[in-house]
């Protein structure tokens, strides 16, 4: 390399950093940062008299006020997070089921099977993604309101139609986790079984396997990562939900973590504990998201 | 090795408004190394995947040993095929690969990595077993494909442009190999490309296919030497066209009128009177002094020639304004390059080839032809 | 072989070929017409309540299970509660398009400037920036939103709660779509392009520009698309960062009046508003999407899709 291009390579070097800077600055300043401040509401203390937050910045000085008092809530003798810690991990395993088990039929027909007519399917499957979480929330409690048209249609047919579905069901905030994350979840899983090659499959045949054996020994390993991408799609946001819980049904027998987390932030005197937790779930989710973008990463090079 | 007989009976398929297949019957014979050569486009491929199951006939039988396959699914089918893209499995190494379809034709688990072992000896992969596909060279997946495909023994292996997407270096050492190794299994082989070399330097016999049909089918000589039809004689190769008239006939001759000039031909149909089209290989027309007094001699003048190394192109401009490109062998010392030489172009008899009126030859006329050729070869 | 071609046959799709599919074994090449019917009932799932939502706020009576007559009384009609004379309704609709107006303006320059540098710049610095970038795509929105939260109370406090605070956290939030999808289109183009400008005497600076961003167009529009009907549907960070009732948009309003308050069919009505902008959106930057990269592909359509979608 002569000293000519080696200034041409560093002055376009300076192009690219000058390019990067202001996204990374922003993502440095509002991203980074933002947990820097949430550890040092969790590390200080309480005002007493006006129950605020007394951030402390300097690591050397945090105290354990606040974790203490959320340790006393997990294990001491009023836990009460508990449960809420439970149900979350229960209503995301079942509502994650769920969904792949309704998303990848969908995702898996439509990729493979629906030949000319891909392009309506494909906006039939997009639209929900582009109408609004709350708008898709709004409308199935227009429905299952009492006197709602779901109860209607129930009792028109002999089934018992008073149910009060929104008054704290388990089995209505998880048709709403499901009802919720699934469109995202079947774009997923449509974007990898897309980029299936046919001739693997046409190869697995020609080597003598039926329809079935092909689906099993060919088709589900070449989905593995459509199914770890969309698991973590689905799962990640599921656990951090609060608001699905809260239009569904807003009664404690359903509470979610990211509900405890949510109130905690606003109940005055308690945000530095809302803080600890928050970082607790973080600190549990990063094995998880460093997972995920690892394997996303590998898979997209391994498979291409 | 027993079996391996195929033949197709007016064999069809439609997609949609299209005809990629239009009725197309062939047989090949037990252990022949068949090749469908072809453009793209040409139905070549679509007639493959007939013959592995991946698409069902919209028309017409495919016998495998005399029995109609058609509406059978591929896995019961005693065929392979080796894809073009290879279609190796990502997620299971060499071996896996190999031994994945021989779990499903009850062969026995003692001998399944025995027979594994063997096939990649076949194909010169032994010691790569524990590679992943995405590890190997393109030659060296190609191979693999193959190994996967001959360890199940099938009657006949379908091969869907096997070399296409290899170096030409490796492409033409392979395809050597290929041949050795359909000689020593005895498998009958199906292949398929848009490589004309290939198709030449491979096969025992072959189809020339265009737009869903069959122009011809024959040797490699056959086809090379008397094409049947102008898109034989324009796709295999380098052909010089002219036009000219037939003017007399004599056992299995005849008189070709070109200006002033007569020239004799004995091949192709000599039968045919009036407006003719005569081809001629560019390798088979020698050039000689102006003035040589040669029978089946035009006189012409050089316009341009170029050097590819073993060989000198000359073009030549005949008298009559038509440019025909000729084909010396590099001696070492070429010197008909000069521009604006005055020379003799000499037409052998036997390398003049007429093919009868018109731009295309009536489909009449090519299915004659084609049937002809097939009995002949058969 | 005398009949070796016979062209008869060919012509209609003989019977008997197409009988021989049905063996003792079923068509091979059927049609799944289970995960068809399947495909189906998930489409109706997933878009009729939303149209029963969309019927409803034309109500005329103020019920969201019976139907009562056509009207639009929710929309401009009534007094005090329809959305165009409610304060409350129309300030949401207005907070909800500055909102997404000003975070694609900031947002999508931002993203691609900072993926083409990340793109081309190769260090370790620019490897971490990216991995930041990715975690700040698949991080859960409630933890995001909490740590913005700490932050502008407790350091950034002239930022403070509001407009500006949730312009800043959407951007953020947001910022990976850009980012991600151009750099996905930058590795499809390669450096090539790069460098026959170069070749022909361009400086790098107009090499980008006059090369690179228009071949990024279509990937700037599509993440556009994307930012804009995001922030349109975004409501945990909003909710979080929003002050008083001013800088409330539609989904945080809806939100907090879904249980009593101002509900009935005022609440569909603004639902409706929210699906119709993202959806005008979705459909305009798809047909500019189509209209940018015609001729570039032959599976077009679904292309487009996709890469509107941000799949």
């Amino acid at each position: 390399m002569s000293a000519r291009d080696r200034t041409f390579t560093r002055r376009s070097r300076w192009l690219w950093i000058g390019l990067a800077a202001p996204g990374a600055v922003w993502l440095i300043v509002l991203f980074v940062v933002p947990f820097y401040a949430m550890l040092a509401v969790a590390g200080g203390g309480l005002n007493n008299f006006f129950q605020t937050v007394i951030p402390v910045w300097n690591p050397l000085h945090w105290s354990t006020f606040n974790l203490n008092a959320v340790w006393q809530n997990i294990t001491g003798p009023n836990a009460f997070i508990g449960a809420p810690a439970l149900r979350t991990l229960l209503y995301t395993a079942v509502a994650s089921i769920l969904s792949l088990a309704i998303a990848y039929p969908v995702a898996y027909f439509v990729a493979r099977y629906a030949g000319r007519r891909k392009t309506m399917f494909l906006v039939l499957l997009v639209a929900p993604f582009w109408i609004s979480y709350m708008m898709r929330m709004l409308a199935w409690i227009d429905l299952l309101q009492q006197g709602g048209l779901f109860n209607s249609a129930l009792s028109s047919l002999g089934l018992p139609g008073n149910t009060d579905w929104l008054g704290g069901k388990s089995v209505t905030v998880i048709f709403g986790l499901v009802y919720g994350y699934i469109p995202y979840l079947i774009l997923v899983l449509y974007a990898f079984l897309d980029r299936i090659d046919p001739s693997l499959l046409e190869a697995a045949r020609d080597l003598g396997l039926s329809k079935w054996r092909t689906f099993w020994r060919v088709t589900i390993p070449l989905s593995k990562p459509a199914l770890v991408a969309g698991t973590f799609i689905t799962v990640l946001p599921m656990l951090g939900d609060y608001y699905t819980n809260q239009l569904l049904s807003a009664a404690p027998g359903t509470t979610m973590i990211g509900n405890v987390i949510e109130g905690q932030l606003n109940a005055p005197g308690e945000t530095g504990q809302g803080a600890v937790l928050a970082l607790m779930l973080l600190v549990v989710l990063l094995v998880p998201m460093g997972y995920y973008v690892i394997y996303t990463a590998r898979a997209s090079r391994d498979y291409a | 090795m027993s079996g391996g007989h195929v033949q197709l009976e007016s064999l069809t398929k439609r997609f949609d408004d299209v005809t990629a297949v239009d009725g197309i019957s062939l047989e090949v014979q037990p252990g022949e190394f068949f090749s469908l050569l072809g453009p793209s486009g040409c139905g070549k491929t679509t007639t493959l995947r007939m013959i592995a199951g991946f698409e069902p006939p919209s028309a017409g039988k495919i016998l495998l040993d005399g029995t109609d396959v058609a509406s059978w699914a591929p896995n019961r089918r005693n065929v392979n095929t080796v894809f073009q893209n290879y279609a190796l499995f990502p997620f299971l190494n060499v071996e896996e690969n190999v031994a994945f379809g021989m779990r499903y034709q009850s062969v026995p688990k003692a001998q399944r990595s025995s027979r594994v072992a063997e096939a990649l000896e076949l194909v010169q992969l032994s010691g790569y077993g524990k590679r992943r596909p995405n590890q190997l060279s393109g030659g060296q997946q190609q191979r693999v494909a193959l190994a996967r495909a001959l360890v199940l023994r099938p009657a006949v292996l379908l091969l869907d442009e096997p070399l296409g997407a290899l170096d030409a270096k490796i492409r033409k050492q392979l395809r050597i190999e290929l041949k050795a190794l359909q000689e020593e299994v005895g498998i009958t082989f199906v292949f398929v490309t848009h490589d004309q070399e290939e198709a030449l330097s491979m096969s025992d016999r072959m189809a020339v296919m265009n737009e869903g049909q069959i122009e011809q089918i024959g040797s490699p000589a056959e086809v090379y030497e008397d094409p049947g039809t102008m898109f034989v004689a324009d796709f295999l190769g380098v052909s010089n066209l002219m036009e000219a008239e037939a003017v007399g006939w004599r056992d299995g001759e005849c008189t070709l009128q070109v200006g002033e000039f007569h020239l004799r031909s004995c091949c192709g149909e000599v039968g045919t009177r009036g407006p003719v089209k005569v081809v001629v290989r560019p390798e088979r027309i020698q050039l000689l002094e102006h003035g040589a007094s040669q029978e089946n001699s035009l006189p012409g003048m050089i316009q341009r020639s170029v050097y590819v190394g073993s060989t000198l192109h000359v073009f030549v401009q005949l008298f009559e304004g038509t440019t025909i490109q000729v084909w010396i062998t590099n001696t070492g010392q070429a010197d008909a390059g000069t521009a604006g030489t005055p020379v003799s172009v000499h037409l052998p008899a036997e390398a003049l080839r007429v093919l009868g009126a018109g731009d295309e030859p009536a489909p009449a006329e090519r299915e004659g032809e084609a049937a002809g050729t097939v009995a002949a070869g058969a | 072989m005398a009949t070796a071609i016979d062209k008869t046959v060919s012509a209609p799709p003989s019977p008997a070929a197409v009988g021989a599919h049905r063996g003792f074994r079923g068509n091979p090449w059927r049609r799944p017409w289970a995960m068809e019917g399947f495909t189906w009932l998930y489409i109706i799932w997933s878009i009729v309540p939303i149209g029963i939502a969309v019927l409803f706020s034309f109500n005329k009576g103020a019920s969201q299970a019976t139907w009562q007559g056509f009207s639009t009384k929710w929309y401009i009609g009534a007094q005090v509660t329809s959305v165009l004379h409610n304060p409350s309704l129309h300030h949401a609709v207005i907070q909800t398009l500055i909102l997404a107006g000003l975070t694609t303006l900031i947002c999508v320059p931002l993203g691609v400037a900072f993926a083409i540098g990340i793109d081309r710049w190769r260090s370790r610095t620019a490897n971490g920036l990216n991995f930041v970038m990715i975690f700040s795509f698949v991080i859960p929105e409630l933890l995001l939103a909490v740590a913005l939260f700490m932050l502008v109370t407790q350091a950034l406090t002239f930022i403070g709660l509001g407009t500006d605070a949730e312009v800043a956290g959407l951007v953020v939030w947001n910022l990976s779509w850009p980012a991600i999808i151009v750099r996905a289109r930058l590795a499809s183009i390669g450096s090539s392009y790069e460098e026959a400008a170069s070749d022909l005497g361009a400086p790098r600076l107009s090499a980008v520009g006059r090369v690179l961003l228009p071949m990024l167009t279509p990937a700037m529009l599509a993440s556009a698309v994307l930012v804009f009907a995001s922030t349109i549907d975004d409501f945990v960070i909003v909710e979080q960062l929003s002050s008083t009732a001013s800088t409330q948009p539609m989904s945080v309003l809806i939100y907090a009046n879904v249980h009593g308050g101002l509900s009935g069919p005022a609440l569909n009505a603004l639902a409706t508003i929210m699906l119709v902008v993202s959806l005008l959106a979705a459909v305009i930057g798809f047909f500019a999407y189509r209209w940018l990269t015609r001729g570039e592909r032959t599976e077009g359509t679904a292309e487009a899709l996709a890469t509107i979608a941000g799949i």
